[in-house]
């Protein structure tokens, strides 16, 4: 774990074993009924004062207690166009799989990427350390998995992006009437990769089928 | 036929239901009495602060500090001495001036420090600055501190 | 050196609370579904030995009368039974537990249940912003109810009863710790004065108690003279006539083992000891759950006067940094305890030992070792503790 995002984590980790101090309590409003009053909001004295944590504007992560639940919610860091889009993909493919990961809500927080929403009854049929540790553990991953998704994402985009010019490089090659000047033929064009977009460097060959940089994403 | 009354939230009808403000004592002093003491306490602040004086300006700021509705400025103005306080003092100083409060301003610090956390976009919020001393103040207070920060109806 | 705690893992779901015989050999415990079990004591292992059921939501609260043999059940289903040991009508040699509704007239779930000193009463909380007072009606042959409405504002969390069979506490999630009258013009007798007043007629509000810093009321708790009442909120304080706050988790229920001394425990999963008096204040003495103490649990105790794992402890005291790797919490309990209730009452009515029951399914009967702080280290686990 980096040293910057510690004191972010450990705010997170005694918070919400603050907030993780739950007890099964009935409905006061529907006879016979047990739900999250943190979701209902029916009775405003069992609500406790919701809390936010920040490093940064971008990154927070918001835990709203009460009697028998808690939601977190947490902003996930997204630097640029591709970071956004992995991560709605990314809390897309969970949130569409919330059975699975039982303490997951299907629909963020306005303003949040993604929520929990964990009940008495889940930290009484789990270790109410070990949800707070697993939370922990996912904000320590996914960022991880962001970009690492996005250095595959880019690795990729540069492999389909070569072998696509090349191509192209090639049939152009073909089709050209006129000699063109043999010196330059022998190189490929390069394609490096900078700022998460795949960009030609120039050269003079480049400028005949790509007059600007290609942007993948 | 309207069918705009099955909208109505009956249970906000109910004369027993308990009210926000019914959950605690309100603040007995009149809104501008607060606003002019916030601004006192400010300058005072910063006169400590140009002394050095970190634990005279935070024992200012964290007395009886702005609390209930209608007292916005005031709090606005806490936050931002608070922050200023925060911000001028060295990491290696903060557990003993932490050390050295007593548990009304150990709970009111937390209160702030949740409420700094809480408003990003403010020039003076600075996020390491705050979970720095977050760190430091839930090691010395204990967990307990922010439970109380979740109770309390005053929030500041 | 206090003995060690005996530690029985009843089961692997919640016990959401519990309650022993008078001679402490059977228990009826609620494993948070709709019934009750009774366990009996066998070679010292606990097995059950009966189901009660009838309810047909969670049961909540369980209290078994020392004195007639009876237990009450209440339940999230807005009803209670009054459960009598009678002979079996197939086969009279045997007995079973006999159920007879009580008529509570509440419509929320109850709460929480607990008999009066002389037995002839029992008071239910419910979330219908009122407790009801049960008596038996002999004429009908039922148990009817009075309710006690005002100014209860939100559900009732707990009750104690004073010493009297009058006076009633109770806790309830609008902050507040109330002392009320249940007198019932036929079963009491008029009750000397107390500190609490001298004219009690039913609904009479003696007191009203909440703490600046908000926080539902968990539990209450009269001493044993009744003269004095604390109770436990969730800003992780125990209020008497002041106001002691902790650095730990809400506490969530207490009991009083001598007229100086109180046992609260609950979400930080170890019982705690604070001693005091009127002239003297009140203070955090002890936790019972002394894990330098060894041998102390009935699982490996390797590792636990290891350096670094008691350094581990003192991070997760004072942190909330609670998980090793290994992954158990270095409590007894590994979960929220649910329940403390006084095991062995001496002669003088001081406790000497308690019960605990928890969401991680475990029993626990603990030694209060009078006080005495048992080890040095202990200081090192609650120095990060601030009282006033």
């Amino acid at each position: 774990m980096s040293n910057a995002l510690r004191p972010y984590l450990a705010a997170v980790r005694s918070t919400l074993t603050a907030a993780m101090t739950l007890e099964n309590f009935a409905s006061q409003v529907v006879e016979r009924h047990n739900k999250p009053e943190v979701e209902a909001r029916a009775s405003r004295e069992v609500l406790l004062t919701p809390l936010v944590i920040s490093r940064n504007e971008n990154e927070r992560v918001l835990i709203e207690p009460s009697v028998n639940s808690i939601r977190l919610s947490i902003s996930i860091k997204q630097a640029d166009e591709i970071e956004k889009i992995l991560c709605h993909k990314f809390t897309r493919f969970m949130t569409m799989r919330a059975e699975s990961f039982i303490i997951l809500r299907r629909k963020p927080v306005p303003g949040y990427d993604i929520s929990f929403l964990i009940t008495n009854f889940h930290s009484e049929s789990m270790l109410k350390h070990k949800l707070v540790d697993f939370i922990i553990q996912f904000m320590e991953e996914v960022d991880k998995e962001i970009s690492e998704m996005k250095l595959s994402l880019n690795s990729r985009a540069r492999i389909v992006a070569e072998s696509y010019l090349i191509q192209s490089y090639e049939a152009c090659l073909h089709d050209l009437p006129t000699n063109p000047p043999t010196h330059t033929m022998s190189k490929r064009p390069e394609i490096c990769w900078l700022d998460g977009g795949v960009h030609i460097v120039e050269n003079r060959w480049s400028r005949v089928f790509l007059s600007t940089p290609v942007k993948s994403g | 036929m309207s069918t705009a009354f099955r909208k109505i939230d009956i249970d906000a009808l109910d004369e027993d239901v308990l009210l926000e403000t019914e959950l605690y004592e309100p603040d007995p002093r009149d809104p501008h009495t607060v606003l002019d003491d916030a601004k006192q306490k400010t300058a005072q602040v910063r006169s400590s602060l140009s002394r050095n004086d970190i634990a005279g300006a935070l024992n200012v700021i964290l007395f009886e500090p702005p609390y209930g509705p209608n007292v916005d400025d005031a709090k606005s103005l806490t936050l931002n001495a608070l922050l200023l306080i925060l911000n001028s003092t060295k990491a290696t100083d903060i557990s003993g001036i932490l050390r050295n409060l007593d548990i009304d301003q150990q709970d009111t610090l937390m209160k702030y420090l949740y409420k700094g956390m809480g408003s990003q976009g403010l020039a003076d919020v600075n996020g390491s600055v705050l979970l720095s001393w977050h760190e430091k103040l839930t090691e010395i207070a204990g967990i307990g501190c922010i439970v109380r920060v979740m109770t309390d109806r005053r929030t500041v | 050196m206090s003995a060690p705690p005996q530690v029985f893992q009843l089961a692997q779901v919640p016990l959401s609370c519990h309650s022993f015989n008078a001679s402490n050999d059977r228990l009826v415990v609620s494993l948070s579904s709709n019934d009750a079990v009774i366990y009996e004591s066998q070679d010292g292992e606990w097995k059950p030995q009966e189901t009660l059921a009838e309810h047909d939501k969670t049961i909540t609260s369980i209290d078994w009368g020392r004195l007639t043999n009876r237990i009450v059940t209440c339940s999230q289903d807005r009803n209670a039974y009054v459960w009598t040991e009678v002979p079996d009508p197939t086969s009279p040699r045997r007995l079973v537990w006999k159920p007879t509704l009580v008529l509570l007239r509440i419509n929320r779930a109850a709460t929480y249940v607990r008999w009066s000193p002389k037995e002839d009463k029992f008071a239910v909380a419910s979330g219908d912003r009122a407790i009801a007072i049960c008596s038996f009606d002999s004429e009908n042959d039922w148990w009817v109810s009075k309710l006690l409405k005002k100014p209860i504002r939100s559900t009732v969390l707990s009750v104690d009863w004073h010493p009297n069979n009058v006076l009633l506490a109770a806790g309830s999630a609008d902050n507040k710790a109330r002392v009320l009258s249940a007198y019932i013009k036929d079963v009491d007798k008029r009750p000397t004065p107390t500190v609490w007043g001298d004219k009690l007629p039913f609904n009479t509000v003696c007191g009203e108690y909440g703490n600046p810093t908000g926080g539902w009321v968990h539990s209450v708790g009269f001493s044993p003279s009744g003269d004095v009442l604390a109770f436990a909120s969730h800003d992780s304080s125990i209020t008497y006539d002041i106001h002691v706050r902790t650095s730990s988790l809400p506490f969530v229920t207490l009991t009083w083992t001598s007229e100086e001394g109180l046992i609260a425990a609950g979400h930080d999963c170890q019982p705690t000891l604070f001693k005091g008096s009127a002239h003297n204040g009140w203070k955090i003495i002890a936790s019972l759950d002394d894990a330098s103490a060894s041998g102390s649990v009935g699982r490996s105790s390797v590792g636990r006067l290891n350096n670094e794992a008691f350094n581990r402890f003192k991070n997760a005291d004072s942190r909330g940094a609670t998980a090793q790797s290994g992954g158990d919490l270095f409590t007894v309990h590994q979960n929220t305890i649910t329940s403390v209730r006084p095991y062995t009452v001496g002669a003088d009515g001081s406790v000497s030992r308690v019960s605990t029951s928890g969401v991680d399914g475990r029993l626990v009967i603990w030694q209060v070792s009078g006080g005495v702080p048992a080890v040095a280290a202990l200081t090192g686990r609650i120095g990060g503790m601030h009282l006033r």
